[in-house]
C-alpha cells in the first residue's frame, strides 16, 4: 500500500543509492540489533539528554535500518509491520533524516565497541550521511566544507599561495629563534626520508604548530619535505560518507609522495587525518600505497628514544591531562605511543577517566564543527567531556587531533574549565634542548660582547609600538585581554563594546588593526564591516575577526566586500594572537 | 613515478580551426579571456572555487552578481573576473546532486557557456569539469558531455579559437584525456 505513495526523486535516488552501498560489514550491523540497550549508556549524547530516546544508538539505528528492512531485506518486504520496516518519501523525510545521522552523532563509534553483537552504528551512519550528500542534503557547513576540499584540495579553502607564503613565513619565524639560516622548511624536495603533511587549521588558525614541528625535525637532522600540493592530511568524506570525495583526497596525496619518491608519509597529528590517510585512505582511493605511513606522535616518539632529540621534562611542569581521539583510539589503536611521549616530556601526567578506547567524544568529531546548526545541541553533551577533565584538575589537555583541539576548547569555554588545549607537538618543542654552538674564539666573544653592549644601551622595541589598534568586544574579560596584549608590546588601543561604537571609532582613529567580534550588540556587525570596508578613508585598515561563534562567519564571508585579513577562533592564548597580528601586519620577529 | 601536476602534459586535440587543450591547472588562475564557474542558483560564489575569485579577485565579482541571480539550472551569466587574469567569468548553473536529465542539462549548460563567452567576444575560454565532484556528475559522464558539446559547437560558425579544459588533478585528467586522444 504504501509503496504506491509518490516518492520524490531525491528519496527514490537515496533508496537506489542505499543498495549500492550495501557491504558485509553495513548488511550484518543492519541486522543484528536485538535492541538489548547496551549502547544507550555509552552514548554522550544519551549520557546528556537521559529523557530523550531520540538520542539512543539503537533508536537512530532504526531511523537507518527500517530503510534497509523495507527495500533490502525479505522480512521488510514481505512483512514491514512485523519488522518495522519504513521507507522515506518526501525531501522533508530526508531533512528528518539529515537531522538524526548529521544532528545527532559524531561517528564516535563508543557504541560500536559496548554491542555484544558487534552492530558498527558509526559505519551505517556515515553511510546514510553519504547517500543524503549525494542528493544534495546536508548541513550547509558541511557543504561549504566539502567544496572547498573538492575545488581547493584542502578543507578551509586555503589557497596555494597562502600555503607557501605560510610556510615561508613560518621558516624565517624559525630561523630568527633559533638564528641559523638552516632551519628551514624544505617544500617539494625529492627523496627526502619524511614527507610531512598537515591539517589546514594549522595554515590558519595555528601555524605555530609547523614551526614546532619544523623545529624538532630540524634537531632530529632528518632529511624532510612539506609537499606543495597534495599535502592536506585530512579528508571530510570520512566525515560526509562520500567516498569519492575520500578517494579523490586521499590519491591527491598519495601521488604527490609519489611524485616526490618520498620514503614515508609523516601525518601530524589529528585523529581524522589519521585514519583516513593511514586506514581508510587506500580503499577509498582503490589503489596500494607505496610507502610507509606513520602519525608525527611516533616520530617524534622515536627520535626521543634514538636519541635523535633529546628533551627535558623540568620545561613542561603544569599538570596535563590526555583526551584520546575517538579516531586514534577506537579506531585506529593509537593509544600508549601519546602516553610514553607525554611521560617522556611532561612531569605531571594525570590520567583521564574512562580512557584510551572508552574514552568520550570531544563533541566535535564526525565534522560537527562545521555544523553550526547544531552547536547548542552539541555543547549539552559536552558537559559528559566537562565533568571528565573537571575530575582530573589539570590544568591542560593535551590531545593528537586538531579537531578535537577546537571541540575541547568550545567545551572548556562553554562550561567555564580553568583549562587550556595543546598538542604533542607544542610540549616536545618546548622540551626540546637545544645543543649549543660551538663556543666562540677570543676575538669574536670580544666582538660579540661589544654588539651586545650597544644593544642593551638601546631603548627596547616592543613589537607593536607606533601602531594603533581599535579592539571591538562585548565581553569585559575579553576587550581587558586583548588590549593588555597589545598594550604590553607597545601598541596604542582604542575600545569599543558594540556596533554603532565601532563604526564610530574606527572612522575617528583610523587605526592599522581592527580585531572584531562578531557577536555585539547595537548595528549588526556584518553591516558595520561592510560599511568600514566601503569607506574610501579606510582602505588600509586591516581587520582581524576574533569569534568564539564560528557559525556567525557568514555575517562576514558572504559580503561582496574584501575579505578580513585574518580570523581567530576564542580562545586565543597570547602567543597565537601575536603570532597572527604580526603575519596580518607584516612585521617579523627579529624587527621587533 | 608521476610527473609533477603542473608538469602533466598537456593534450590537445583540433577541432576544425580550433584547439581544445586539457591541462592540469586551477581554472581561476588560467591566462584566458574568460573561465566558467560552476555556479549556485543564487549566484553567491560560496566556497570552492568561489574562495578562489573572491580573495584572488577581489569583490567586485560578488557585487556584480549581486545583481544578476538568482538563476535556473541551464541559464549562465557574465561577470567581470576582478584582478584575476581573466576579463570575464561565465557564471553557469547546471545539474546539481544527481538531478533529473542531468546529462541533457549539462549539455545545454556547456553550449550556454559557450555562447555567452562568445557574445562577449572571448576566443580563449576555460573550462573546469563542470560538475564534477562536490556535485555529483560522474567524472565519466561529464567528461563524455563536455567534449562531445564542445565538439559540437566548435564545427558552427564560431570566433573561439581555444577552449581550455582544466583538471585539478590526475583522477580528473584522465578521462578528458581518453576522449580527446
Amino acid at each position: 500500500m504504501s509503496e504506491k505513495k509518490a516518492r520524490s526523486h531525491k528519496a527514490e535516488k537515496v533508496i537506489e543509492r542505499l543498495g549500492q552501498k550495501l557491504s558485509r560489514q553495513i548488511a550484518g550491523s543492519m541486522v543484528a540489533c536485538v535492541h538489548c540497550g547496551m549502547c544507550t549508556e555509552s552514548c554522550h549524547y544519551v549520557l546528556a539528554n537521559p529523557g530523550d530516546p531520540t538520542y539512543a544508538p539503537a533508536y537512530k539505528a532504526d531511523k537507518i535500518r527500517k530503510l534497509f528492512k523495507r527495500h533490502y531485506d525479505w522480512t521488510g518486504r514481505f512483512f514491514p509491520w512485523w519488522v518495522k520496516a519504513g521507507s522515506v518519501y518526501t525531501d522533508a523525510d530526508l531533512e528528518e533524516l539529515k537531522d538524526t545521522v548529521f544532528g545527532k552523532c559524531t561517528n564516535c563509534r563508543r557504541c560500536s565497541l559496548n554491542c555484544p553483537m558487534g552492530v558498527d552504528l558509526a559505519s551505517f551512519n556515515r553511510m546514510a550521511r553519504g547517500l543524503l550528500v549525494s542528493v544534495g542534503v546536508m548541513p550547509e557547513g558541511v557543504a561549504v566544507v566539502s567544496k572547498d576540499q573538492w575545488e581547493i584540495g584542502n578543507q578551509m579553502g586555503v589557497l596555494k599561495e597562502d600555503y607557501l607564503e605560510t610556510l615561508e613565513w613560518m621558516a624565517e619565524e624559525l630561523q630568527d629563534e633559533l638564528d641559523d639560516p638552516q632551519a628551514d622548511i624544505p617544500v617539494d624536495k625529492t627523496d627526502c626520508e619524511v614527507v610531512y603533511s598537515i591539517n589546514p587549521r594549522e595554515v590558519k588558525y595555528d601555524p605555530r604548530s609547523i614551526s614546532d614541528a619544523a623545529k624538532i625535525f630540524h634537531f632530529a637532522g632528518e632529511n624532510w619535505t612539506m609537499p606543495s600540493e597534495g599535502w592536506d592530511m585530512t579528508n571530510f568524506g570520512l566525515f560526509s560518507g562520500d567516498d569519492d570525495l575520500g578517494g579523490a583526497v586521499a590519491r591527491r596525496l598519495y601521488e604527490k609522495v609519489s611524485e616526490l619518491r618520498g620514503k614515508k608519509l609523516v601525518i601530524s597529528e589529528c585523529g581524522h587525518g589519521y585514519r583516513s590517510t593511514r586506514c581508510e585512505g587506500p580503499n577509498w582511493a582503490k589503489q596500494d600505497v607505496p610507502f610507509e605511513m606513520e602519525s608525527s606522535v611516533l616520530t617524534m616518539l622515536r627520535y626521543v628514544k634514538e636519541g635523535r632529540i633529546k628533551v627535558d621534562k623540568t620545561r613542561n611542569t603544569t599538570s596535563v591531562t590526555f583526551h584520546d581521539s575517538c579516531n586514534n583510539a577506537r579506531s585506529c589503536g593509537l593509544t600508549e605511543e601519546p602516553r610514553e611521549l607525554l611521560n617522556l616530556v611532561c612531569t605531571d601526567f594525570r590520567e583521564m577517566t574512562p580512557n584510551r578506547a572508552e574514552n568520550y567524544c570531544c563533541t566535535g568529531g564526525g565534522g560537527a564543527m562545521s555544523m553550526s546548526e547544531y552547536t547548542p545541541r552539541r555543547l549539552k553533551s559536552g558537559k559528559v567531556k566537562a565533568d571528565q577533565l573537571k575530575a582530573t584538575g589539570a590544568k591542560v589537555v593535551v590531545t593528537s587531533c586538531h579537531n578535537c583541539v577546537d571541540g575541547l576548547a568550545d567545551v572548556i569555554r562553554h562550561y567555564k574549565l580553568d583549562m587550556e588545549v595543546t598538542q604533542l607537538v607544542n610540549l616536545v618543542a618546548n622540551a626540546l634542548v637545544i645543543p649549543e654552538k660551538a663556543a666562540p674564539s677570543a676575538e669574536e666573544k670580544v666582538a660579540q660582547e661589544k654588539v651586545a653592549a650597544l644593544e642593551s644601551a638601546k631603548p627596547v622595541a616592543l613589537p607593536l609600538a607606533d601602531l594603533k589598534f581599535v579592539v571591538a568586544d562585548d565581553e569585559p574579560d575579553q576587550l581587558a585581554f586583548l588590549s593588555t596584549v597589545f598594550e604590553d608590546y607597545g601598541a596604542t588601543v582604542v575600545t569599543a563594546t558594540n556596533g554603532d561604537e565601532t563604526l564610530e571609532t574606527v572612522r575617528r582613529e583610523k587605526p592599522d588593526l581592527l580585531t572584531l567580534d562578531l557577536e555585539m550588540p547595537g548595528l549588526n556587525v556584518g553591516d558595520v564591516f561592510e560599511t568600514l570596508r566601503k569607506d574610501p578613508e579606510l582602505e588600509d585598515l586591516k581587520v582581524c575577526i576574533i569569534t568564539g561563534r564560528p557559525e556567525l562567519r557568514k555575517l562576514i564571508y558572504d559580503r561582496s566586500v574584501r575579505v578580513p585579513e585574518g580570523y581567530l577562533d576564542k580562545p586565543v592564548t597570547e602567543e597565537t594572537l601575536l603570532l597572527t597580528v604580526r603575519k596580518i601586519l607584516g612585521i617579523h620577529e627579529h624587527e621587533t | 613515478m608521476p610527473e609533477a601536476l603542473s608538469q602533466q602534459k598537456p593534450i590537445e586535440k583540433r577541432i576544425d580551426g580550433s584547439t581544445v587543450r586539457l591541462v592540469c591547472a586551477d581554472v581561476t588562475e588560467a591566462d584566458v579571456d574568460a573561465f566558467v564557474f560552476y555556479a549556485q542558483p543564487d549566484l553567491k560564489l560560496g566556497s570552492g572555487f568561489g574562495t578562489a575569485i573572491s580573495v584572488r579577485g577581489g569583490p567586485s565579482v560578488q557585487k556584480e552578481l549581486d545583481e544578476l541571480g538568482p538563476i535556473q539550472t541551464g541559464e549562465v551569466v557574465v561577470s567581470g573576473a576582478g584582478n584575476l587574469k581573466a576579463k570575464f567569468i561565465i557564471h553557469a548553473l547546471g545539474p546539481r546532486f544527481n538531478e533529473e536529465d542531468t546529462e541533457g542539462k549539462l549539455r545545454t549548460t556547456v553550449i550556454n557557456s559557450l555562447k555567452a563567452a562568445e557574445e562577449k567576444g572571448v576566443t580563449r575560454i576555460a573550462l573546469p569539469p563542470m560538475g564534477a565532484g562536490f556535485y555529483t556528475v560522474p567524472l565519466d559522464l561529464c567528461a563524455r558531455v563536455m567534449i562531445e558539446a564542445i565538439q559540437d559547437y566548435l564545427q558552427g560558425e564560431t570566433k573561439i579559437e581555444e577552449v581550455l579544459i582544466c583538471a585539478g588533478d590526475r583522477r580528473e585528467f584522465k578521462p578528458f584525456a581518453a576522449r580527446l586522444a
